[in-house]
């Protein structure tokens, strides 16, 4: 497939006089892991439902790997295509793990093989297990299996890691990336700004029913422009009016903070008065606006 | 229309009914219905064990008693035609309703309708596994009548086979209707099993109603009276041409359509939550 995995534009959803999304537009491109941030409420869920062809838009324009979700007579050929990890687990629970993939297997024109599915996922020794036995993360590594038996071109996982123990998340990264970098485009919406980090090349932010922001995780609302904070630990003997910028103590240790916009500048000629000076700058660090402070700014600002 | 990178052109392929090739995914699916189905005791219980259990109960209290009401009929032969009718409903109504909306609840619902399988697939492999319990279901009841209690099962087996097909289709149909009607899945049970054992209690499932009584003109407004007057109505009689129980199908067939029409007017495939 040319162009862009998902094309959005404009698009718009309400509930009688109840906004759920308002003139939201982005591409994902093919292969690309990009990942849609806020608040609950903030119509994540619903976005994702239009793209899925599970939900009507009322307005604007949406294209699922080339074709219109909500067009009837391509859903079924469009659903053989993508993938769906659900916000909440839905799984049988009387079935064993490799019945409910086999099952789900035979709706795909070309699925993964169910014995690969179940060692991507870690669930070797539960493979023959009542699904009701298993843990709620195991179950939710399962969730994911069931994302991925149809082999998707394009995988849609609504908070993959909720619930997964420190572990188990890391594991689903590693699939993710996995997945990612043999081709499969993935939508992720997730809370965890760390996941973000880790697995997106883009971002969007909705807040307020609408994109905020949108750009690369380390450049999002203008993350790589604003200001840095410089760390170091204060010289011996040095007092902190000697410094060559105005500085301030750290809360709780005998660190320093410097402020500023000009961090190429101020790098350098701190580093210059210490050299000069033959002080070491033990711990020193650049500080960079968090990706979860980003956030938190921006789905502040309008409340 | 779209071009992948190797230069080859896809065309989406359109529609969702591909003709008998879609079959065999027909039948992969009731396989799967079936196996759920006997994974889960609960729904196995609650459709063929209560119902031989209640046949065994009252078939040992019956002895020689008669039904004036339907040709002096044995009462253990009302009971088994009675139990025939008990397990559809219960298979085709209660189990299919409290499944449905345990599985719109459990968010299983909306993950099938994001799957390749289209709905018509789905719905009716759920519709023809409640009918293969039903219809095991009668079988079991026939066979403990005859081997129990010698009881030499319909006179007349069309009537008998037809009737039963209709109450099927009629109380699948009240089922996916009711199933709408229920919020939540802590609701379900106690909703659908009160409304179904209150309903089977007036209409005569545990004893002979007298028909013109208060009682069976009360009954008479709701199916289960009917299937069941009409299953008992195949047991009686004398052999030769049989005589059809059009009011009951009719009654029957209204309710069905009735259910048909709540269950497409307030379908959800979203957990309610309600």
């Amino acid at each position: 497939m040319s162009g862009p995995a998902i094309c959005v534009e404009h698009l718009s959803k309400s509930y009688g006089d109840t906004v759920a999304v308002r003139d939201v537009s982005f591409e994902v491109q093919k292969g690309e892991v990009f990942a849609l941030l806020g608040p609950n409420g903030a119509g994540k869920t619903t976005t994702v439902e239009i793209l899925e062809g599970f939900r009507n838009r009322s307005g604007g324009t949406v294209r699922t790997l080339g074709v219109d979700p909500a067009d009837h007579s391509t859903q079924r050929w469009l659903r053989t295509r993508i993938g769906v990890v659900l916000q909440e687990l839905a799984i049988e629970p009387y079935y064993s793990v490799r019945q409910v993939l086999s099952r789900n297997a035979g709706y795909y024109p070309s699925p993964r093989p169910i014995d690969e599915v179940i060692e991507l996922i870690g669930l070797r020794e539960k493979a023959d297990e009542r699904i009701k036995k298993l843990s709620g993360g195991q179950q939710r590594r399962l969730d994911v299996g069931l994302g991925i038996i149809g082999n998707p071109e394009l995988l849609f996982l609504d908070e993959p890691t909720t619930g997964l123990d420190p572990a188990g998340r890391r594991d689903t990264w590693d699939l993710i990336k996995r997945l990612s970098s043999a081709g499969t485009t993935v939508l992720l919406t997730t809370h965890y700004m760390d996941e973000v980090e880790a697995l997106a090349q883009r971002v969007a932010v909705l807040f307020g029913q609408e994109i905020v922001a949108s750009g690369t995780p380390s450049s999002i609302g203008g993350r790589d422009m604003g200001a840095v904070t410089i760390r170091f630990r204060l010289p011996d003997g040095v007092a902190l009016g000697a410094l060559p910028f105005p500085a301030e103590p750290a809360a709780g240790d005998d660190h320093v903070l410097i402020h500023t916009e000009d961090e190429l500048r101020v790098l350098h000629d701190l580093t210059g008065w210490a050299l000069d000076g033959g002080y070491a700058l033990a711990g020193l660090s650049v500080l960079r606006e968090s990706l979860e402070d980003v956030y938190l700014g921006l789905t502040r600002s309008d409340a | 229309m779209t071009s992948d990178g190797t230069g080859t052109l896809e065309v989406p392929e359109k529609g969702s009914f591909r003709g008998l090739s879609d079959l065999p995914l027909v039948a992969r699916q009731v396989g799967f219905e079936q196996l759920s189905f006997w994974l889960n005791p609960i729904g196995a219980l609650m459709t063929i064990a209560f119902s031989v259990v209640f046949l065994i109960l009252l078939g040992a209290t019956a002895g020689t008693t008669t039904v004036s009401s339907y040709g002096h009929i044995k009462l253990i032969d009302y009971y088994v035609a009675g139990f025939c009718g008990y397990g559809v409903m219960a298979a085709c109504f209660t189990i299919l309703a409290i499944q449905l909306v345990n599985r719109r609840e459990m968010g299983l619902l909306k993950r099938l309708r994001l799957s390749p399988l289209p709905t018509w697939m789905a719905m009716s492999a759920v519709l023809i596994n409640a009918m293969i319990v039903a219809a095991l279901g009668v079988i079991l009841l026939l066979v403990i009548g005859r081997l129990g209690y010698s009881v030499h099962g319909p006179v007349h087996w069309l009537p008998f086979i037809v009737t039963l097909v209709v109450a099927m289709l009629c109380y699948s149909a009240l089922g996916v209707g009711m199933s709408t009607l229920v919020p939540n899945a802590d609701a379900a049970g106690p909703m659908i099993s009160l409304t179904f054992f209150i309903l089977v209690a007036i209409s005569g499932l545990w004893f002979p109603i007298a028909p013109g009584s208060g009682l069976a003109t009360f009954a008479n407004f709701f199916p289960i009276r009917h299937l069941i007057d009409a299953l008992v109505g195949s047991f009686a009689g004398e052999p030769g041409t049989p005589v059809w129980p059009w009011h009951d199908l009719g009654v029957m067939a209204i309710w069905g359509v009735g259910g048909a029409i709540v269950g497409l007017r307030r379908w959800t495939w979203s957990p309610k939550r309600g």
